[in-house]
């Protein structure tokens, strides 16, 4: 992985090997290889998102995923075009809110857990009724 | 075996403003809403529950304000961040279902389909089904031989729940489409203004079903070109093509290239030339604009690289001015890929109103330098609260302040103000 080189600590940028500064390395009037290292910094559209239009980022209040490594204040990347499946971390509609959980499909039924002991599990006895807002595919968690 | 012919698709959210206001606050399902205009506190848009309650379009909030409470009623200033936003997702969705995407406005849009008609079909139906699970919004689509018949046939397909959202023109019944039309007044047609209208009942023409029947020629002699088109339309053949389409809803202006667009700064010169184009026109028009859309779009036979970019940006006030509009569509330069064969680009500029229906003081810091004194004098005149610069001047409890305060989040494009989810 390559970030962009320049030090926080005031130390001079960093420049990938091969870099013809100083022009001791080649020969002159031979092409510049450096440009053969240049390429678009790493770009967290392109990695984190999947599908731009079904993407949105939502923000966490509360603990109860802390146990799934989602902490209150985090921030999410929701795709809302994805299948929910058992074990997925969903965003669902209960009482016209906003709430995460994990999905638990099981014969016995399903359920939206929490990843913490202090909550519940919640039932869900109609679960054509259930409205998955969207399926968490990533966490920002704040360290 | 099924008949083939190219459609147009005419795609539109239903109750735009309401229906991306609940995409993120389900707590408004079910419960009437209306969202007003940000400047002169009129609703703009209502939901069906609102409806219901008979509120009208363009009633002043002040006017039913005191009820709002007793009604349940739920009231949103225009977000017009969070719905420019969503448009361009719609838009860029809608983009992958044809070559030809035509932006008629912030959420409408006219597809060309080919193919088999009950193929056309399917792809309505699963459009609606992407954009609500994509974006969460509810679409209807209208699928018909000419732009005016698609606007029927989304009309229907949105009164009509039989459809399930999506009507095929040449798929319903023909005594249907003969009822239909019949009912349904001149005045309600697509591009038939009151005017019009009146002057069509007097001389005995009522109904859709009775301009369908009129003679082009003679329509074109007693009125004009644009209803003969009108007439031509309602009969099956297709005469309003994009560059025509500049209504008082909307300013369009979009070009295919000769040779392939293949670098941003060619781009950008693009969508320089039509910014101005748009400005001049809505000028021409006397118009203002508050939103624009800026597109492009690789040719749909191109078996290279496909890319089909979109922005909707809302602009801080109504303007005609070249240089804002400029610079509000190389939003999109960021999006245009290097390299990439784009043959067509756009800009669509929406949320149209008389040029001069208000004045407002720019808010972006660049107001002339002069303001300050100007400010200062009417201050004297009329009082320190009388003016302000943007809505920082005004005093508390003004009917601006109040109209902020029903602002909901700009859950999309401010990372303070994202959607939070409830893990308690």
């Amino acid at each position: 992985m390559r970030m962009d080189g320049s030090g926080a600590s005031g130390a001079a940028p960093r420049r990938p090997m091969g870099s013809t500064e100083g022009g001791s390395l080649l020969p002159s009037g031979y092409a510049s290889p450096a440009q053969d290292w240049f390429e678009d910094r790493i770009d967290l559209n392109r990695h984190l998102i999947k599908d731009i239009t079904s993407t949105f980022i939502v923000r966490v209040s509360g603990d109860a995923m802390e146990g799934a490594g989602i902490s209150d204040g985090d921030e999410l990347i929701v795709d809302r075009a994805l299948r929910p499946r058992d074990g997925s971390v969903v965003i669902a509609v209960l009482d016209g809110e906003l709430v995460i959980r994990r999905l638990r499909i099981a014969p016995s039924g399903v359920l939206l857990v929490a990843a913490h002991t202090a909550y519940e599990p919640i039932p869900v006895p109609d679960p054509d009724h259930l409205v998955i807002w969207g399926v968490a595919t990533r966490c920002l968690h704040h360290v | 075996m099924s008949e083939h012919r190219s459609s147009i698709a005419l795609v539109d959210v239903n109750n735009f403003y309401v229906s991306s206001e609940r995409a993120f606050d389900p707590s408004l399902e079910g419960r009437p809403l209306v969202v007003l205009s940000n400047n002169d506190g009129c609703v703009i848009t209502r939901s069906p529950e609102a409806k219901a309650l008979g509120i009208s379009m363009g009633t002043p909030w002040f006017r039913i304000a005191g009820q709002a409470r007793d009604w349940g009623l739920e009231v949103r200033s225009s977000n017009y961040e969070l719905y420019g936003d969503l448009s361009a997702r719609v838009m860029e969705l809608l983009g992958r279902y044809t070559g030809n995407l035509e932006i008629y406005s912030i959420d409408e849009a006219f597809l060309t389909l080919s193919g088999p008609l009950d193929a056309q079909h399917r792809t309505g139906t699963e459009i609606r089904a992407v954009v609500r699970r994509h974006v969460g919004l509810p679409v209807c689509v209208g699928i018909a031989p000419t732009k005016t018949l698609a606007k029927l046939a989304n009309r229907w397909a949105k009164g009509n729940p039989g459809f399930d959202g999506v009507c095929h023109w040449d798929l319903v019944p023909e005594e249907h489409r003969r009822s239909l039309l019949q009912r349904l007044a001149v005045s309600d047609i697509w591009g038939v203004g009151a005017r019009n209208a009146q002057r069509l009942n007097a001389i005995g023409i009522d109904s859709a079903w009775d301009l369908a029947a009129a003679d082009p020629v003679g329509i074109r002699k007693r009125f004009s070109v644009v209803l003969m088109r009108t007439v031509l339309e309602l009969q099956g053949t297709s005469c309003i093509t994009g560059h025509e389409s500049t209504g008082n809803e909307q300013v369009l202006y979009s070009r295919s290239f000769a040779t392939p667009v293949t670098t941003r700064d060619a781009m950008h010169q693009a969508l320089s030339t039509y910014a101005q184009g748009a400005a001049s026109r809505l000028a021409r028009k006397s118009l203002q604009g508050r939103v624009i859309t800026a597109f492009a779009a690789t040719s749909p036979f191109s078996t290279g690289p496909r890319s089909a970019p979109t922005v909707c940006v809302p602009l801080p006030a109504h303007t005609a001015n070249p240089l804002e509009l400029t610079r509000a569509a190389d939003r999109l330069l960021p999006l245009v890929e290097e390299g990439v064969p784009y043959i067509r680009a756009g800009v669509v500029v929406t949320d149209l109103r008389p040029a001069g229906a208000q004045a407002l003081l720019p808010v972006d810091g660049s107001a002339p330098k002069d303001t300050g004194l100007l400010l200062h004098d009417v201050g004297r005149r009329f009082g320190r609260s009388a003016i302000g610069l943007g809505h920082a001047g005004l005093k508390a409890g003004s009917d601006w302040t109040m109209k902020r305060d029903m602002l909901s989040p700009h859950y999309t494009t401010k990372w303070s103000e994202l959607p939070v989810v409830k893990a308690r």
